[in-house]
């Protein structure tokens, strides 16, 4: 099982990002890959077990369900219920942590996942740099600040 | 009971931070604050259990028990025995993680403590600043970070 794990530092306080990143229905006000967002059924984005629905910028739709979600730990974890890449039994997490050096933010954003034989490899490259690099990139330009 | 927690950045990837910080009786090679230290009846420094008897630059004596160590995740966890602060049931952690942007280093430095309650805004702050965040600084010294 493929397991990704990518890490980053934000010039930012740690409740800053997590006031951005927390809202399960904004990603698409910062990531790339993401055309429009909305909540199925009209639940509230921070009801775990709530389902997000993803059109992406090439048309195709995605749907993700929040697990967990805690504003103590700045965590939240979700799992693919339907995609147009092979991802399977994929189970994602993203964690803050405070910098108090500084009053920065350390992210990191983690997952495993089955994928069809041989493909392991570039779907890992998919998930780390297509969605998890590119989202810190993104939150960066969002929020205006600079690499630290 | 108190709570300190101090993070940073450490511009060096985690395998050569932890290749300085993971002996339990190597404090002198890095910390500022510490000149000597041994490991008694001449335990190996990686045996959990064993027990590190140092003193600061100030001539204060201190002695720390090793509760656990993992080079697999990067943490070493530890108990005060002895020591001039007023404070008890302290129990701290020393971790590493990787930072993939950049191959840099994530290091937290976290204790837990019982302290009469006059004490320990004083003692939060002390710890901290002067130890935990002054290795912090060190570490930055000799191998970058920001």
């Amino acid at each position: 099982m493929p397991h990704v794990k990518k890490s980053t530092v934000l010039d930012a306080p740690a409740e800053a990002v997590w006031d951005v990143i927390r809202d399960f229905n904004g990603h698409d006000q910062w990531h790339p890959a993401v055309a429009e967002s909305h909540i199925e059924r009209g639940y509230p984005s921070d009801m775990v077990g709530c389902v997000r629905n993803f059109r992406l910028e090439d048309g195709a739709i995605l749907r993700e369900q929040l697990l967990t979600l805690s504003d103590l730990e700045q965590t939240f974890s979700y799992c693919l219920l339907d995609t147009p890449v092979p991802l399977f039994n994929y189970v994602a997490h993203v964690r803050l942590f405070p910098v108090t050096d500084g009053d920065r933010t350390y992210w990191e954003w983690e997952s495993r996942f089955d994928t069809p034989a041989g493909r392991a490899g570039e779907l890992s490259d998919l998930v780390g740099d297509g969605i998890y690099v590119a989202g810190f990139e993104a939150i960066r330009t969002h929020m205006g600040i600079g690499h630290a | 009971m108190a709570r300190v927690y101090t993070s940073s950045v450490i511009s060096a990837p985690p395998d050569r931070v932890w290749d300085r910080i993971r002996g339990f009786n190597d404090l002198p090679r890095w910390h500022p604050m510490i000149r000597e230290s041994r490991i008694e009846e001449a335990l190996p420094a990686d045996k959990v259990g064993c027990i590190r008897n140092f003193n600061l630059q100030n001539g204060d004596n201190i002695r720390e028990k090793l509760l656990g160590l993992s080079d697999y995740d990067m943490f070493v966890t530890y108990s005060i025995l002895e020591s001039p602060m007023p404070l008890e049931d302290y129990v701290a952690t020393l971790r590493l993680t990787p930072v993939t942007e950049g191959d840099r280093t994530f290091i937290e430095w976290t204790a837990e403590f019982s302290c009469d309650p006059g004490d320990e805004d004083e003692l939060v702050a002390m710890i901290g600043t002067d130890v935990f965040q002054a290795g912090f600084d060190a570490l930055k010294r000799q191998f970058g970070g920001a």
